[in-house]
This record gives structure tokens, sequence and C-alpha cells, in this order.
């Protein structure tokens, strides 16, 4: 019986040991956009290889559902594909919360159709009517005479709000848009869909869609989403991607962070398909 | 050798296919389990409860001073620690969000009062036209509607706290706005009937008196920049009532046959009639960002004719048995809140005044007319600057020091008001909000 009694001891001491060196290691929670998980997903990977001890869990939900998490104290770390709203700032204000920012990378949106669709260029005026639900067919834009289905990402993602104010100034989308929760549906669906629009990140964007030619200078110049486009600042729908961060956190997410502006972390950003933010 | 084949193949189909068995069992077990336990969370996530407890010391310029900043300190005493406010409150929404119902209770050491019982129904075809009913803030002005646990001063003016005493009132009103995600959610309109009587207090039950019923209104407007640097709002408010008097006389400003400013008779057959109170009011909120951090104006102004007694402004609670004095009042505030750069400290400066009888100035007050009452320390306009720092904690707590300097209006004629009161305020308070 004694025998047992001291296994069972020194069992205890083993379990409790590595209990203790497992909460000696760093643990941080990433929460938000979906644009930019797969990004944040590759770097913590690669990230947690050269950092041993260090746990990063990522997690989607959409920039407001990361957003909120930072103020309740669920995530060390939001991603964002939007700025913070002022709503957003004065609640982080009264939380008594002092927010860092970091822009990680850029991505440009790609206005994407069926490939059966002839239509190849839209101008900003256009997009804000076929968007808003003024323009219906799209006979209207120069194509053949068929409904425009409008696709959207639903209204807690922060892809959806910077779409909104940078395309459609701040109206509001189609009362019969199309709200789909995740990137990946949109396309599925415009592939299937012939007379279907919506937007994606430029990563997203296949063969199973067709790109549209933007022009925001009324017509005069019509470029296409690419790296290089958004890099010289030649297409217009570009938008910073966010990790927002609060002091008392600083500690432990500024490692990664500074791993993800590293050239390292840049090469990632460059890979995954969004813009690095080295000029 | 064929008995250890036998006993080794046995001994794999125990370890390996058992298990399995056994696992998907568990899995299956697991797997309902879990949807009962989501299935339990949808149901409890509707029911919401929250609230906050306000502690605080406060440090008045002179024993037993009459203070709106928590109430009237006892005679003979200039320091107090007290609970402010203890309210506990808890909603519940259904599962579409169309409706909702929610009941609020104020627990202090002076005993537990009801704050809201109230219910709200939006219509489910165009969600744009809601109906709230119950014990609920009349929807006039942005003060008297504004949370106290995110006010950023201890309390709501002196004219807030006279006309609209406990924020709530019994009544029904319809909101008419914009889905959230609408094109029109940055404009609300409400309008209402409600008692007039106010809510129960630890003093007064606030039940109906008569038949006379108030209409409130207030329509607002609130916008923020596309570059999210810039908010403002904007919202007028109305309203529109009275109530019934036991007692004949009424007064008015006026003056004697010798030109001398007081109380003049207006009515004298008012038994079981109704005295019409009246009011207006503007608001205005500013808020950007810059360097050094998110700044917030405030002001509002409110003016009207208040029916009322000889020793309050504020409207009654029971029928007058005593005369009715009518007075033509006027009153603001102007706020100034510095969220200190990236610092969790926020700084306000406060700005107003109360003028109960914008008729009655200066030395008029308590100077003798003949067949008249005379304009009395009820009368008397106060201003009031406030100066306060919070150090906002974590989005639970908070600590706030304030002090208030109180400035009252000043008259050769009227005793105990020849020069300013010593009626100073230091209010140390902590919140904790959950």
């Amino acid at each position: 019986m004694k025998n047992l009694n001291r296994k069972l001891l020194i069992a205890l001491c083993i379990f409790t040991g590595i209990n203790s060196g497992i909460n000696a290691q760093t643990k941080i929670t990433i929460k938000g956009s979906d644009t930019c998980l797969p990004l944040v997903q590759k770097e913590a990977e690669k990230f947690m290889k050269s950092n041993k001890g260090q746990t990063i869990t990522v997690i989607g939900g959409g920039s407001g559902v990361g957003i909120a998490a930072l103020m309740d104290g669920t995530t060390d770390i939001a991603m964002s594909s939007r700025a913070l709203k002022m709503d957003e700032k004065l609640k982080m204000q009264e939380a008594g919360k002092a927010l860092k920012t970091a822009i990680i990378a850029y991505d440009a949106l790609s206005v994407i159709i069926n490939p059966a669709n002839k239509v190849d260029n839209l101008t900003r005026e256009q997009l804000d009517g076929i968007f808003t639900g003024k323009i219906k067919n799209w006979k209207e834009v120069g194509g053949e005479d068929m409904k425009i289905i409008v696709y959207s990402r639903e209204t807690s993602s922060g892809t959806y709000e910077f779409f909104k104010e940078k395309v459609l100034m701040n109206k509001n989308y189609a009362s019969d848009a199309l709200m789909m929760p995740a990137t990946g549906a949109i396309i599925q669906s415009i592939s299937q869909t012939k007379g279907a629009v919506g937007y994606v990140g430029l990563a997203y964007v296949d063969a199973s869609v067709k790109e549209i030619k933007v022009s925001f200078d009324k017509g005069k110049t019509f470029t296409p989403s690419s790296y290089e486009n958004a890099k010289n600042k030649s297409y217009p729908i570009v938008r910073p991607l966010f990790l927002f961060y609060t002091n008392k956190a600083e500690a432990a997410a500024k490692p990664f962070i500074d791993y993800v502006l590293s050239a390292e972390g840049q090469k990632t950003v460059k890979d995954v398909g969004y813009i690095d933010v080295s000029k | 050798m064929k008995k250890l084949k036998y006993f080794l193949t046995s001994a794999l189909i125990i370890v390996l296919i058992i298990p399995a068995i056994a696992q998907e069992e568990t899995s299956d077990t697991t797997a309902a389990t879990l949807s009962k336990i989501m299935s339990d969370l949808e149901i409890l996530k509707r029911i919401k409860i929250t609230g906050y407890f306000q502690a605080q010391f406060q440090y008045a310029d002179s024993s037993g001073m009459n203070s709106f900043g928590g109430g009237s300190f006892p005679a003979f005493t200039d320091k107090r620690i007290s609970l402010r406010r203890g309210r506990i409150k808890s909603t519940y929404t259904s599962n579409d969000a169309l409706t909702n119902a929610v009941f609020q209770i104020d627990a202090t050491e002076r005993g537990i009062v009801v704050n809201d019982v109230r219910l709200k129904f939006t219509d489910p075809w165009i969600q744009w036209f809601s109906l709230q009913a119950g014990l609920q803030d009349r929807p006039f002005g942005f003060e008297v509607t504004y949370s106290s646990s995110m006010s950023e001063t201890p309390e709501r003016g002196r004219m807030s706290q006279i006309i609209f005493p406990n924020e709530r009132d019994l009544g029904a009103e319809l909101i008419i706005q914009g889905p959230k995600t609408g094109n029109w959610n940055w404009l609300k309109v409400e309008a209402g009937i409600f008692n007039g009587s106010g809510a129960p207090s630890a003093t007064s039950s606030a039940a109906e008196f008569d038949k006379y019923k108030d209409f409130i209104s207030r329509i607002t407007a609130s916008r923020t920049t596309i570059n999210q640097k810039y908010k403002y709002s904007i919202g007028f408010s109305y309203y529109d009532g009275g109530y019934r008097t036991d007692n004949d006389t009424s007064f008015k400003s006026g003056t004697d046959a010798s030109g001398i400013e007081g109380f003049i008779i207006d009515k004298t057959n008012l038994k079981n009639k109704k005295v019409n109170r009246n009011y207006a009011g503007a608001d205005m909120q500013f808020t950007f960002e810059s360097p050094a951090g998110i700044t917030t104006l405030r002001a509002e102004y409110i003016q009207g004719r208040q029916p009322a007694l000889s020793s309050t402004t504020a409207f009654a609670t029971s029928a007058p048995v005593s005369n009715v004095y009518f007075r033509k009042f006027n009153g603001a505030y102007f706020y100034f809140i510095q969220n200190i750069a990236s610092t969790p400290l926020q700084a306000v400066i406060k700005y107003d005044w109360y003028d109960p009888n914008t008729d009655a100035k200066g030395d008029e007050l308590g100077k003798v007319l003949t067949g008249g009452k005379v304009y009395s320390a009820t009368d008397v306009r106060y201003d009031t600057w406030g100066f306060g720092i919070t150090w906002l904690w974590d989005s639970n707590l908070k600590f706030m020091a304030y002090y208030d300097f109180i400035k009252n209006e000043t008259s050769a004629n009227l005793s105990g008001y020849t020069k300013d009161l010593k009626d100073n305020l230091f209010t140390l308070r902590i919140q904790y909000k959950f």
C-alpha cells in the first residue's frame, strides 16, 4: 500500500509538473476577419515553428466579431479588414482600453461575375447602381438582357463595410442582395449563376469566375485588380488589413506582430496572395 | 503456439474493436448532449442580466446643505458615504429580436424601487415601427434618457432632476426608426402618451391622480462621417401636458400698482381643472478624434412653462391643494469631455444653469408687492461649473472624482440669498458595471 501511495505521489508530481510547464507557455488568441484568416493562420504556423512554446489560436467570424471580442477581453488580438468605427472607438474608450493598430497587409477587392457574362468593364457609378439595386439588368451596363443577381458578404464582415464605404459611398446594399457567410460561398454561387455579381478579395479569385475591370474616373481608365496594380495604386479598391490589440496585451502580442511585419512575414503575405506593406 | 495465436487474436479484438464500439456509442451520446447544451444555450442567450453599483464619498461645503448631488445632506452632516445607485436589470429578447421585456430595480440603503417594467414590440414586416409600453424613460431630451452608468458626471443637471425626477413615467410610445442595416437608421422619431405623474420613488408611489395625459415627443438624427472620425447628432423634444389642481387660485408673474415685480393672481376658479405644462428643447452632440484623444462636446437647452407650488418648481405627484404658481423657466448644460490620448483617463468640464423663473431677476427676488406673492428662494437661478476626472479601469470598473462649484443668484431683498450659499460639493465615486 505504501508503495502504491508513493507511485501515486510520483504520478501526481509528474502530472502537475507537465501542467505547470504547459502553463508557462505563451498562448495568444486571434479572432476576427475571415479575409485575414488564411494569412494570419499561415503566419501563426510559421511563427510557432520558429518560436517553441508559443501557442497561437486563430479563429474567424468577421471583423465585427473580432473587435467585439477584443472589447469583451475574449481575444488578445482582433483581425479586421476595416478600420474601427467611431462607435467602437467610443466603446473601447468606455472600457478604458487604449488600442494599438498594426497594418499587416493590403487587399485588393475584385468585382467578379459569371464567366458567361460578356460585360468586361464597370465604372464606380455603375457598380453603385448595381449593388444598391438601381440597375437591375445587365443590358443597362452594356450586357445582355439578363437580371442582375447581387451577392454580398453579411453585415458583420469588414469586406461588406469597406465595399459599402468605398464603392457605394455609404449607401445601403439592395434589399434583395444575397448575403453570404463566407467568400468561398460567393465564388461558388457566382460560378453557378449566369447573372450574378459580387466582390471578393484578390487572393480568392480563380478560373471559375470572371473579374471585371473597374474605373473610378468616370470611365477614362479601366483597371483590373492585380498585385502590381494594387501596389502602384492604379487599382482603386484596395484596403488595409489590420491587427488590433490593447496596451495590456502588448507584451504577448508584439513578438507575433513584429514577425508578421518582418521580411519573412511579408514574404508570406505575398505568397498567400495579399499585398505586402513594404514600399 | 495455437493457444498463443488464439490469445493474441482475442487480445487484438479486445484492444481495437471494443474501444471502437465504445467510442462510437460515446460519440453519439456526446453529439446528443452537445446538441441539448447548444439548444439550452440559445434559450439562455435570450435572457440578459446586467446592472451597476455606485458607491460614493461626498464632502459638502456646509453641514445640512441642500444638494442635487444625490440628495440634500442631513442636518449636522457634511460628509457621507452612500450607495447612490444599485441597479439590476433583466432583459428577455425573443429569438427573432422583435419583442423584448425589461425589468429593472434600484436597490440601495434607502430601499428598493422599481425603475423599469416595460415591453417592446417591433413590427415583423418592415421593422420600422415599435411600440413600447410600461414604466420607462420619458422620450424628452438627451440627459434624461442617457444612462447614469455611462454618464461622465455623477448626476444629471439641476434642471433635469427638477423637471423630470427619476427620469421615468408610465405610458406607451411609438418609436419609428429604420432597421440597423437600412439607409434611414440615423433618424429616430418617438411619440408617446404618459400619465405625467412620474416614476415611483422612495417617497412617492407615482400613481395617476387625474384623467389628463401628457404627450411627449422627440426626433433625433445621428450620423458618423465615412472616415469614422466625426460623429454628430441633434435632437428636438416637445412636451405638452398638465394635471388637475385641487385649489381654485393660480398666480403668474406680474407687477403691482407701484410697478414691483412678483406673483399676481392669474385665475380663481381652477379647482378640478387642468393646469398646463409645456416644454421644448434642443440638444446636440459632436464627437471627434485627434492625437489628443476622443473629444465630445454636448449641449442641451430647454425652456417652458411650469405649473408648480410656491415652495418648489418640480411638477406635482398629487393634485395640489395649495395655490398653483405658473413660471416660465429655462436652462441648459454644456459638456466638454476629453479622453486623454491613449490613457484610460477621461476629463470633463460641465457648465449648467437652471432659471426656474425667467421673470424674476436679482433684487426683485424677495421684494414685497401689494396684493400679490413675493418671488422666493424657489425662484432663484443657479449656475453650476463642474470639473471631474474619471479613471476607466476596464469595461466593469471606473473611479470618478468630481467637484461642483455652485453659484446662486443673489438679492438684497431675499433673506438667506444676499450672498452665494456655501453649497459646493466634492464627490468620489466607484462604479462597477456588469
